[in-house]
Formats: C-alpha cells, structure tokens, sequence
C-alpha cells in the first residue's frame, strides 16, 4: 500500500503536479497513516524513486529538478511544522530593576518562545510594580526574574512581595542569574520558586510549573 | 629586498620547524648582531607567545612596532598577546584597530577587533567589525561564527542556528570530513579536463572526486552523468551527486540522491553525511537529522565532525546538555576544532555560563590564528618588503 502511494506521489512529482501529490497524501493519511510517519513512508520513498529515476536516465535533468520543486512545494504536507504549536502558557520575563543584563534574559525568552509558550519580554531594568502589572493584564502565572548582580538579586524580594501584597500567591516566582547558580539559599531568601539555569532548565521548570506540578525547589 | 644574517635565516627555519627553543636561541644571535631588525623581535615574540611567555611576547612586538610602526606580523603578536593575558581589552582594541589601519584587507584584523570591543562590551560596534570582515572576506568563518554568537545573545538558538550552519559550510573541514568518508584521494591535482579522464568508472569517479574538492562541481557533475549512465546503481557517484547538489543549495535534489544510495546500500557514510545535511537544513526534519548524524559517528569513529554536526542538529531540538556532550565528544577527538569551540560557546551561553562562553570563543580565536597562518604570512610579506 504505501509502496504503491509512494509510487503514485514521484509520479505527480514528475509530472510536475502539486494538487494530485497532495491528493495522494491526504489519501494516505485519510487511510490513518499519523502525519509523524508520512514524510518516512511516503515521502522518502518516493524522493527514493525520484533519484533513482534521475540516476538511471527515466528523466532528464530539467524534469528531476522541477520534481524537486513540486517536491519543496509539498514538504509542509508530510512533515511536522517546523514551529512548535502554541502551548497557551504565559511566561514573563524581565531582568530586575537596576540589572540591565540582557544576554541571559533574551535566551531564556527565546527558548520559551520557540517551545510555543506566549512569552512577554518585559526588558531589562523592570520596576516590581511592573512585573504585577503586567501579571494582572495577561494572567500570566509564571514569572522568570533575572539579576545578574548580587545586588540586584536581591531586589527580587520585592517582587514576590508585590505579589503577595496583591494577593498573588498562585504565581510561580523562578529567578535566573549567576548570584543564584552561585547561592541556591539565595533562591529561598527572596520568596522565589526555583532558579533557572539557562534555557532548558527554563523549559523544563516552565512545563513542569504550566501542569502545576512544580515544588519549591526542584530546579 | 635587504640582505639577511644566517643567523636570521636559521631562526625563521628553526620557528617554521616547530623547534621554539633553538629558535629563540638563534633570534638572540641575530639581535646581537643587529639589535634593529623589527622582524627578529617580531620573531621571538611570536615564539614567546607560542610558549606561553606573554610578557616577553609583548615586550619583543612591542619593540619591533618601535623600530617599524608598519610591522604588521608584530602587531598580530602584540593583539594576541593582549587578548591572551585578557582583561585589557581596551589595549587590544587599539593594537587590532591598528593593525587594521596597517594592513586594511586583513579580515583576521577585523575579527579580532570585534572579539575585542565584544569583550569590551560594545557589542554593536563588534558587529559592525564582524560584518566588515566578511565584506572584506565573505568566506571568513570565524566572522560568521562571532555573528551567530552576536545573534544568540539577542535573539535566541532559533536565529542563530542558521548563522552557525552558515559559518560551518564556509569552514573547509566539512567538505573535508565528506571526502574522508568517500575513501577516495583528493589531494591529487585533478585533470586539466573532464575529456582527459580516462573512460574506466572508478576513473571517472576519482576524478570527479578531485575536481568536487577543488571546487569544479560542473566537471565533477558531468563525470557523473557518465558514471550513472553507465552504472545507475553507483552508490559511490550518487553520494558525490548528492553532495554536489547540497553545494548548489538543491536540498530536495540531494535527498533524492541520498535516499536513492542508501535504498541500493545503508552502509554508506558519505550518502548518510549527504542526507543528515540535507535534512539539517530543514527545521521540521532536526530530528531525522540528528539520527542520521547519530549513526554517522559510529560509522565514522574518530572523526570530530559527525559530533559537531550531531550538536547542532540538538541545538536546533533544543537539547543544549545533549549538544554540549557531543561538543565535547567532538573537542576531544579534535580540541581545535573552531566550529565545536564556538557551538560549545553556545551551550554555556543557553546554559546562562558566560565565563565558559567566552572561554569557548578565545579557545577558538587561538586556535583559528593558528591554524590558518596569519602570522606567516603577514611575516613573509614584511620580508619581502610589502604590507602583506
């Protein structure tokens, strides 16, 4: 079955027809083959079939190249997407006020974006009142405080009571920075949740903290 | 062209050897007969600073600039010198500023002057050092690869991943690592024509892997076509064309290619390499890739480069802990090589480890001077009397 689609999807390849490829794919997938397995059962064969055509001389050059087109246009039909879906998870994320590092906080942000979560960047240099703001604008529940400096570490103990003053509890504190790699005591001493070490400790405290599954002290 | 003491001679001879200690005891000998030859202090500071002596390093450019303000290998010595010791980044900046000034077409000049002012923190005007390198040499790797890094740090792994990728094709090793793999020697002068390539099919396909490394991908191509005409089922001339295809940007023509080999034989690494890369450049396939570049480094023990392309494709997952494994997989079987040095500077970024970061980029700014011969070559120019 799939060696037979794969042979009728290089045949709409090298007929230079998109629609009857695609056609061919729904088909299959209709036939309840998961979108995670078309590009290696169906895709790949037929690109198979298609190199080997070129190879022995069936098509010509210019007909191999426009396959690979109409092959390039219907990529995006048998592969996952390339960004990852939208979790639905508010993240905010801001260095503290008076640290205005930027390079940590910016690949966090990043990395969190990239993961589908709905990041807002709050910058560097962020008041506390600030980081409550915006909390009760977006309803965001997790929030990532940076410093950089022991100084401005610190400071980040006036977050979490700006939170508590508003009655904001259920918010995640996590902090991130080289004060607090350094002193994880530090971590406990200005109320937060947990510290980030980088990007993918961000991605994985984030998710843990989205399932509400995150405890004090797990990063 | 001024006539040079033996003993001048002998120290160039012995330093290109390798042979530092005699070396630097023939400079001496040649200071003591003219203690105003820029290019023996020149010399020994270069010699100093491979030993690890910055202070006696610094001391002899230092002097040969005083003899010869254009002497440019001494100012190369002088930046290295500064950049090595670290922490007087403002001085570094001057020495590569000027020796930008000296020798304006020197992308290496620029490079370090951004590694410098990066270092200094000012980053735009890094960039903008960075971006005049790759004007002055758009195949400068190392610029690319300080670019990504740039990139990394404002705009997350997603933006600078293409940057690395880029940087990578731009650096030789891997097209280098893709002939390994193939077996056959392309260090061999390829024929003037693909006419005079005898009509045998391992012929043809030799030659056609010597004018694939020299860059004649048309003439590669062509032997090719005669091959496959003869023997479609070449796996050898359909991994070539594979690769030949990548080079040309035609990734869909690649796979085709890649997959047609590995159908005929799964056993074949450079159809493997060809199709790993060809999924790389695809974001939705990083983990196909990263398969394949798994299996690579298995079938291709020894070699630093199937890590290095394993780290990025984990990079592009968002696996840093997984990347940095296989970055130092790859930097132990290979510790200068300059593309791991800079993805491993990319983990302790994403890890938030700033201080191994710039650790990574310095280890790679030393190792990519070296490797590439600046200093020789800005030497050998001075001798023969020009800028460079």
């Amino acid at each position: 079955m799939a060696d037979d689609a794969s042979l009728r999807l290089y045949r709409a390849l090298v007929r230079q027809d998109p629609a009857a490829a695609i056609s061919v794919i729904e088909r299959v997938r209709a036939g309840g083959t998961a979108q995670a397995a078309l590009f290696d059962t169906l895709f790949a064969p037929a690109m198979a079939i298609l190199g080997g055509s070129w190879a022995d001389g069936s098509i010509n050059e210019y007909t191999f190249t426009q396959a690979a087109v109409v092959a390039d246009q219907i990529m995006s039909f048998v592969t996952p997407p390339a960004a990852a879906r939208d979790t639905g998870v508010a993240v905010l994320v801001g260095s503290v006020h008076g640290d205005s590092h930027d390079i940590g906080k910016n690949i966090i942000a990043a990395a969190l974006r990239d993961a589908g979560h709905r990041v807002l960047d709050l910058g560097v240099d962020v008041l506390p009142a600030r980081f409550l703001e915006r909390v009760e604008e977006t309803g965001a529940r997790i929030v990532i405080v940076c410093a950089e400096m022991l100084s401005t570490a610190h400071a980040v103990q006036r977050v979490h009571e700006m939170f508590l003053s508003a009655e904001r509890a259920d918010v995640v504190l996590l902090v991130s920075g080289a004060p607090f790699a350094a002193d994880t005591r530090l971590v406990r001493a200005v109320g937060a949740t947990d510290v980030v070490h980088g990007a993918e400790s961000a991605l994985r405290l984030v998710g843990r903290a989205a399932l509400g599954h995150l405890e004090e002290g797990e990063g | 062209m001024a006539e040079r003491s033996p003993q001048v001679l002998l120290a160039e001879g012995l330093a290109r050897q390798g042979r530092t200690a005699p070396a630097v005891t023939a400079c001496q000998q040649a200071l003591r007969i003219d203690d105003r030859d820029p290019l023996v202090h020149c010399l020994l500071s270069g010699l100093m600073l491979s030993e690890g002596f910055c202070e006696q390093a610094l001391a002899s450019a230092a002097r040969a600039i005083e003899i010869d303000p254009g002497c440019a290998p001494a100012y190369l010595v002088l930046g290295l010198a500064y950049d090595r010791i670290g922490g007087v980044w403002n001085r570094s900046v001057l020495v590569w500023q000027e020796l930008a000034e000296v020798v304006p077409d020197l992308a290496v000049a620029h490079v370090q002057l951004g590694e410098a002012l990066c270092a200094a923190a000012f980053p735009d005007e890094a960039v903008a050092a960075w971006k005049r390198a790759l004007e002055i040499d758009p195949r400068d790797s190392r610029a690319m690869y300080d670019l990504a890094v740039a990139a990394l740090k404002q705009e997350g792994m997603a933006t600078a991943l293409p940057g690395f990728r880029k940087a990578g094709e731009l650096d030789p090793s891997q097209d280098e690592f893709f002939f390994a793999l193939t077996g056959f020697d392309t260090d061999v002068t390829p024929a003037a024509g693909v006419g005079e390539v005898g009509p045998d099919a391992g012929e043809r396909l030799a030659a056609a892997h010597a004018f694939a490394a020299n860059e004649e991908l048309f003439k590669a191509a062509e032997l090719i076509r005669m091959v496959l005409g003869e023997h479609p089922d070449n796996v050898a001339a359909l991994s070539l064309a594979a690769h030949l295809y990548l080079k040309q940007e035609a990734v869909n023509e690649a796979t085709a290619c890649a997959l047609r080999a590995l159908t005929l034989s799964t056993q074949t690494p450079s159809a493997v390499y060809a199709l790993g890369v060809a999924f790389a450049r695809r974001p939705a396939l990083s983990d196909h890739a990263a398969k394949l570049f798994a299996a690579l480094t298995v079938m291709a023990p020894g070699h630093a480069m199937p890590f290095v392309l394993l780290a990025e494709t984990r990079l592009a997952l968002q696996r840093y802990s997984a990347a940095g494994e296989a970055y130092r997989a790859a930097l132990a079987l290979d510790p200068g090589c300059v593309r791991a040095l800079f993805g491993e500077a990319a983990v302790a970024l994403a890890e938030g480890d700033f201080t191994r970061a710039t650790w990574a980029v310095r280890r790679a700014a030393y190792h990519d001077v070296e490797r590439s011969g600046h200093f020789w070559r800005l030497y050998d120019a001075a001798v023969e009397g020009g800028a460079q």
